[in-house]
């Protein structure tokens, strides 16, 4: 038996339904089956199907529900995908979203009411139906429905505290970023249209592929248009401004959407148009460069930051930088696998973060943390594991996934990014040991009220954080490279319809393999930055207490103010765009709301006032008036009639 | 036209003159009453001329609309009086200049 | 010029009687004598009508308009003691000064026009029937016929008047 494709995306929509609608009166463990429930039952039904797909050709499956617009030579329909990408996609979407929303059972139950309790669980399965739309669509218009629908479900969920002024103003914060990009997005779709004159995938791919002189030439408009779209979901420079606010949102929140789906739906998007990016290899520089100026910045932020979420934040920031820096130079397979092994690292890091949180009753400075790694035995570990996988050591799934990139963007010759790439590496393995030290090791700083009150999470809590540890550790053997052996490579050979030959006259396609040595030689490498990163940190941090980085701060003090400021990008948004934007609306509301329509209006009914005024004279109350006037008309009546004949 | 021996014209220059007078008391006396017998005055010029062209094209529709109208007139001519006696009960007078509640 | 028949001459003097009580009426102060003086102009105006050939028509003047109309008029005069008009007049002149102009150019107009059509010459025959010289049951007999959906719907006016007239006319006497 088959489960229909759109199944998928319908379970969670009724989980988010019943929670809305029947939720708050119902009660909290109401709320956990249904909301809970409906995305254990759609990751069973994805999984149901996956499973016999994976052991398939891989050809793309396309189920068409409905038909959805048809207006004279534009149609588009409701149909869905299945195809190694969306398969891919789907997989660790609804398993992640899973483990996810069983640790929020946990984290979510004591502090909420029961309908804020339902309102979560509610968004969150909204969410996930957004998402499995977005990934599972066949065609642009309806994943944009997705990519619209999980921008809107990041904004609930990020202002989901919305008493607090700062959440709700993050909430509005990451919207209006995000539309910033869908606007691109959007006139990339209508590009789209117009060039190929359909929006179905299959459609524009395949025109695209057979005649690539053609089509050549708009294409990188079109593809720049669609990448500033990924820019604004993914979080990249200069969009990125809103993730490190996202993190005011619960800590589940913060994994689900703005570590392991959403933000990567900017890389599915632009990997999924592989076949136009290919052809438009400007864009695709522009692309990589992106990605690359995008990890190392954030990196850089991230070494300055105290608060154990916004260290997070940016963590993602770069890595999201890392797998566009793929995109852009051709290494989509690596792109999408790094896509992967980050949604289980990093997810379980911010889940790890929430339990920490979670025992210390609310606190986040880590400067205010320490000797917890005893106290919270499970979150520590899960915490180092995640941490390793992440940096790049090998054998955990981050050092194969970051490996790949690396190496593509060696295999095409450019020096610059790759040194970026390495020295983004060097510094991601710093900050993350740096945190785990900060949050773990040394003496205590909290109050003594807090050291009492840590506790290890429930189990609800430290079992995803066990599952998605040792995904974490074991994710990376889909992606081993080829010095391994042919066939080593299997997520690649699972990829590889996705991504089919595209030839521009003129330029060869890149990809040729690289020799052994070489390969072993970048591994090599990578890993010495890695651990030497791992190393500093650990010295400067776990020995010493932070003071040669303290030190160092103080000798360059404008220089560390800076970083931790985060760059003043925010200030910089808001004297160049939000401040004038502000004078504008205010203008628009007292000069012409106020003064003039208000003012037209008023003036209409001034001299109706005044006209009625001058005109009741004629009401003299005296009835032979009337009667003159009468006669008047009479008169008049009869010389208009019969004229003045006879007279 | 000649019926019996009168000229329609002769009627019509009648009738025109009992309208004029009529119209002259409707607009130029103040006592209610007496303009509303100038009214009564104008409508029977109407009827003369009606009259005089029944007979003038032999047509009896003509009385037959005089009758009605006479009978309309008597109606009118009550409820018209019943109005001024109860405007009398109030005001105690029925100079009209004086009756101007409606005025602005 | 028309022939200065008997019927004519009757008729000419007549009407101007009518006239020139008519004019007495409009001109009296007392509302009184303005009544009696319209009784005269409108018994004139019989006499007539009779001359036109509305025998039924001229009865129905003498009994309904001056018999009981005016007489109700003047029912209404005694009932309200109405006195004399007052000599100075409480119009404003502008009122006067358009009312007489505008009178004039009416009387002018209504003159050229009734002129106009009254040398008109009709085609014979026209009409439901042909007039006698005396007669009343033709009249009467078209009220009965093709009028007599008027003639009913009369009778509903006149209780309506009656209704009216009482309603409008009794005093209040609860408060």
């Amino acid at each position: 038996m088959t489960v229909a494709l759109g199944i998928i995306p319908a379970l969670p929509l009724a989980g988010f339904l019943l929670c809305i609608l029947l939720g708050p009166r119902l009660g909290k463990s109401f709320v956990t089956a249904a909301g809970v429930g409906s995305v254990g039952l759609a990751t069973v039904a994805a999984w149901t199907r996956l499973i016999p797909y994976l052991a398939g050709t891989g050809m793309p499956v396309v189920e068409r529900i409905a038909p959805w617009i048809s207006a004279g030579s534009f149609s588009v329909d409701l149909s869905l995908r299945l195809d190694p990408l969306s398969g891919l996609m789907v997989s660790f979407v609804t398993f992640v979203g899973f483990l996810i929303h069983v640790y929020s059972i946990g984290y979510m139950r004591h502090d909420e009411t029961d309908a804020g309790y339902a309102r979560f669980f509610a968004y969150m399965n909204l969410f996930l139906f957004a998402m499995l739309t977005l990934v599972l669509a066949n065609n642009f218009l309806l994943m944009f429905v997705g990519w619209e629908g999980v921008g809107l479900c990041s904004y609930l969920l990020i202002g989901y505290y919305y008493e607090k002024d700062f959440a709700a103003a993050a909430g509005k914060k990451a919207f209006v970023v995000n539309r910033i990009g869908d606007f691109g997005f959007l006139l990339g779709i209508f590009a789209v249209f117009s060039l190929f004159g359909t929006l179905d995938f299959d459609g524009v791919f395949t025109r695209a592929a057979a005649e690539p002189t053609r089509f050549a030439p708009g294409l990188t408009v079109v593809c720049l248009l669609l990448f500033l779209g990924a820019m604004g979901k993914s979080a990249q420079v200069p969009l990125h401004v809103w993730l490190p606010d996202a993190m005011a949102g619960p800590t589940p929140v913060s994994a689900l959407i703005h570590a392991a789906t959403m933000v990567t739906a900017g890389v599915y998007m632009v990997t999924r148009c592989n076949v136009l990016f290919r052809l438009a290899p400007q864009a695709m520089f522009v692309v990589a460069v992106i990605g690359g100026v995008t990890a190392v910045f954030a990196a850089i932020i991230a070494i300055a930051q105290t608060d154990i979420k916004r260290v997070l934040a940016y963590s993602t920031v770069s890595q999201l930088g890392y797998m566009f820096l793929a995109c852009g130079v051709g290494a989509y397979v690596a792109g999408m696998f790094h896509v992967l092994t980050h949604a289980f690292f990093k997810a379980c890091l911010f889940l790890g973060s929430g339990a920490v949180i979670h025992a210390l009753g609310g606190e986040q400075d880590v400067r205010r943390m320490g000797g917890l790694a005893p106290r919270l035995p499970v979150t520590y570990r899960t915490f180092l594991v995640a941490t390793l996988a992440l940096s790049g050591i090998p054998p955990l799934a981050g050092f194969f996934s970051k490996d790949a990139i690396l190496t593509g963007v060696f295999a095409v010759h450019r020096p610059i990014l790759f040194a970026i790439g390495l020295f983004t590496a060097g510094l991601t393995a710093f900050y993350m040991f740096r945190l785990v030290s900060l949050t773990f090791y040394g003496e205590p700083r909290m109050t003594p009220e807090q050291v009492n009150h840590v506790h290890e999470a429930p189990p609800t809590m430290t079992l995803p954080l066990v599952v998605l540890a040792f995904l974490s550790m074991v994710g990376g053997f889909l992606g081993l490279p080829e010095v391994f052996g042919e066939r080593a490579n299997r997520i690649a050979a699972f990829l590889a319809p996705v991504l089919p030959p595209v030839f521009l006259p003129g330029r060869a396609e890149a990809g040729h393999a690289l020799p052994p040595s070489t390969e072993w030689l970048l591994m090599g490498v990578s890993v010495a930055v890695a651990v030497g990163g791992l190393l500093l940190a650990w010295k400067w941090y776990a020995k010493e207490g932070g003071r040669p980085a303290a030190k160092l701060a103080a000798s360059f003090p404008a220089v560390y103010a800076l970083v931790v400021d985060k760059f003043r990008i925010d200030e910089l948004y808001a004297v160049l765009f939000v401040r004038p934007f502000e004078w504008l609306a205010r203008m628009l509301w007292k000069v012409v709301d106020v003064l003039l329509i208000d003012g037209v209006l008023n003036a209409g009914a001034f001299l109706v006032e005044l006209t009625g005024d001058a005109l009741r004279f004629l009401q003299t109350g005296n009835v032979r008036n009337y009667a003159l006037t009468f006669l008047l008309g009479v008169v008049a009546l009869v010389l208009i009639v019969f004229g003045f004949g006879g007279m | 036209m000649i019926t019996g021996g009168i000229p329609l014209s002769d009627v019509l220059l009648a009738s025109g003159a009992l309208f004029v007078i009529g119209l002259v008391g409707a607009l130029l006396r103040r006592n209610a009453i007496s303009i509303f017998l100038s009214i009564e005055l104008m409508m029977n010029a109407a009827n003369l001329t009606v009259l005089g062209y029944a007979a003038a094209l032999h047509n009896l529709e003509g009385q037959v609309v005089v009758f009605l109208v006479i009978a309309i007139a008597a109606a009118e001519a009550a409820v018209g009086l019943a109005i001024f006696v109860a405007l009398f009960q109030h005001t105690e007078t029925i100079d009209v200049n004086r009756i101007n509640l409606l005025k602005w | 010029m028309a022939s200065l028949t008997a019927t004519r001459l009757v008729f000419d003097a007549a009407a101007g009687i009518a006239i020139l009580f008519a004019g007495v009426m409009v001109i009296h102060r007392n509302p009184v004598k303005s009544v009696l003086a319209l009784v005269v102009s409108f018994f004139a105006l019989s006499i007539g009508y009779v001359l036109l050939s509305a025998p039924l028509i001229a009865a129905v003047q003498v009994i309904v308009y001056a018999g009981a109309i005016l007489v109700l008029f003047l029912f209404v005069l005694m009932l309200l003691n109405v006195p004399e008009e007052a000599r100075q007049t409480s119009d404003r002149p502008i009122h006067r000064l358009l009312s007489s102009a505008a009178i004039v150019v009416f009387a002018v107009a209504l003159l050229s026009v009734l002129r106009a059509y009254g040398s008109t010459a009709s085609p014979p025959g026209t009409g439901a029937a042909t007039a006698g010289p005396a007669d009343i049951a033709a009249p009467a007999r078209l009220l009965f016929s093709e009028h007599l959906l008027s003639f009913e719907a009369l009778s509903v006016l006149l209780l309506a008047a009656l209704v009216g007239a009482f309603a409008l006319a009794r005093r209040e006497t609860h408060p």
